[in-house]
């Protein structure tokens, strides 16, 4: 078989040159972009990889921040809800102190208009019953009601125990030697004679009697001196009147 | 018929420029084509290489050939493969390009002149030793001579000539002989059967080039192996000698 030797070296040559050309221009660099390619995916994955921890590190972390948040939030709520409920019960004591008080105020207010009333009342009774009485004496005995009341205060002075005369005449002496008369209507010079007579005989001389009329007595007539008194007055039947009709007005209030 | 000697077949015979003993054959002129468009096509799409993820489509059809010599070289020598991709590499796509060239009228394939042949043959039986030594050194590669003893040298020496030569002969046989079967077919049957059988001159010629390689790169492997692998690596190699005989 024959063979070109110069083809043949020709041959060697060329393929020697094709190797080098190649190693140069075709695999060295193939094989670097490969290997470069690899290297920068095996980085990508390496960060994902530490990226997914960090990720699953920083989720735990929220998750367990979330969880302390929540649970915070729960006792906040807890805490805020026991206040809340103190501080209601709290308003509501305050209300209720306030409500009886004001219940208070308004029971003593109803009471002071009660007795306002009644003393009213008393009065106005007082005053219809005084009419009443000295126009029926006067129609029936023909008498003048004051003067029955002088008599009857008269007579009071009168039947004055001792030791009552030795206190009145220990408190005129001690007050000044001053006597004061106090009626609801005007007492007639007569009846003023009478009276100081009455007063000369039964206590004491010595003393000087002012007059005065006081429509609050209603219908009486009272002596005063340094705290000590003798009364005679619709008064004391008037308050008698007056408790019967409390006690009926009552009644009727609860009944209603 | 005019009888052609076995001479004559070779497209060494067709002298394009003579000067003294220098005479350029059609063999060099296809050569040079192949080499130019292996060179210039490489040099074209690896003058941009990306590394990134986006790849051009060009870059990718190199980066898979290289790819697939890369790991046909790994699976033998399984570390260094590196190395060994130039050699195998140019082996593989010199020969493939030249193979299926012979589509295109008027050309001949180099592989079909035995001075190619032979001196890719050569190349290979120089470089086994070479890489031999530089991986284990001068005297491991020599003592592989005497193995079991030292009987088996002659053996040893005749394999490496004998190896040569078969990949010589295996090459230019299987290629010259197809591009004489195209051309009598095409004088016998001018129609459809010489398509079938430049179709099969593909595939012939893509397993030859496939071939050349392995085997090359199997010599080479059994060159560089060191004495733990031995055992396995040889019976890599029985097992690919066994599938190209098949």
């Amino acid at each position: 078989m024959h063979i070109d030797w110069f083809v043949l070296a020709c041959q060697i040559f060329n393929f020697l040159l094709l190797v080098y050309l190649l190693k140069r221009f075709l695999f060295g660099r193939i094989i670097k972009a490969i290997d470069e390619r690899e290297e920068k995916i095996a980085t990508r994955f390496a960060e994902a990889e530490d990226m997914k921890v960090k990720a699953t590190e920083a989720a735990e972390l929220y998750e367990k921040r979330n969880q302390m948040l929540s649970e915070t939030k729960e006792q906040m709520l807890n805490e805020a809800t026991i206040a809340a409920d103190a501080k209601r019960k709290e308003l509501m004591e305050k209300v209720r102190e306030e409500v009886d008080q004001v219940k208070t105020r308004w029971q003593d207010m109803l009471v002071r208009e009660k007795d306002a009333f009644f003393s009213d009342l008393r009065q106005r009774a007082a005053r219809q019953l005084y009419a009443t009485a000295r126009k029926a004496l006067r129609d029936l005995a023909d008498a003048d009601l004051e003067e029955r009341i002088v008599d009857e205060f008269l007579r009071r002075v009168k039947d004055l125990d001792e030791e009552k005369s030795v206190q009145i005449r220990k408190a005129i002496s001690g007050g000044g030697n001053n006597v004061i008369i106090q009626s609801a209507f005007a007492i007639s010079d007569q009846r003023r004679a009478q009276i100081e007579a009455t007063l000369k005989k039964q206590i004491t001389s010595d003393f000087k009697i002012k007059y005065l009329q006081q429509e609050e007595i209603v219908s009486g007539i009272e002596l005063r001196v340094n705290g000590h008194k003798i009364a005679w007055s619709l008064n004391e039947y008037l308050e008698t009147l007056v408790e019967s009709m409390t006690e009926t007005l009552q009644k009727e209030a609860h009944a209603a | 018929m005019e009888i052609v000697l076995i001479d004559q077949i070779s497209p060494d015979q067709v002298i394009l420029w003579t000067w003294g003993f220098i005479t350029i054959p059609v063999t060099l002129l296809y050569t040079w084509l192949v080499m130019g468009i292996l060179v210039v096509g490489s040099w074209l799409i690896t003058r941009n290489l990306s590394s990134d993820i986006n790849v051009p489509r060009w870059q990718h059809v190199l980066e898979v050939v290289v790819s697939v010599i890369r790991g046909e070289i790994r699976q033998m020598t399984k570390k260094g493969a590196d190395k060994y991709v130039p050699l195998i590499g140019t082996l593989f796509l010199f020969i493939f390009l030249s193979n299926i060239l012979v589509v295109v009228p008027g050309y001949v394939a180099p592989t079909a002149s035995i001075a190619t042949t032979a001196a890719l043959a050569l190349c290979v039986f120089v470089a086994v030793p070479l890489y031999g030594i530089s991986q284990n050194g001068i005297l491991h590669y020599l003592k592989e001579y005497f193995q079991p003893n030292f009987i088996f040298f002659p053996f040893h020496v005749m394999g490496e000539i004998s190896r040569t030569v078969a990949l010589t002969v295996r090459l230019f046989g299987n290629i010259m002989s197809h591009e004489k079967v195209v051309g009598i077919l095409l004088a016998v049957t001018p129609l459809l059967f010489p398509l079938v059988m430049q179709a099969l001159g593909l595939l012939i010629g893509t397993i030859q080039a496939y071939i050349f390689a392995i085997l090359s790169m199997v010599y080479i492997a059994a060159a560089t192996t060191t004495e733990e692998s031995h055992k396995h690596s040889e019976t890599h190699k029985e097992e690919v000698r066994e599938g190209i005989a098949a």
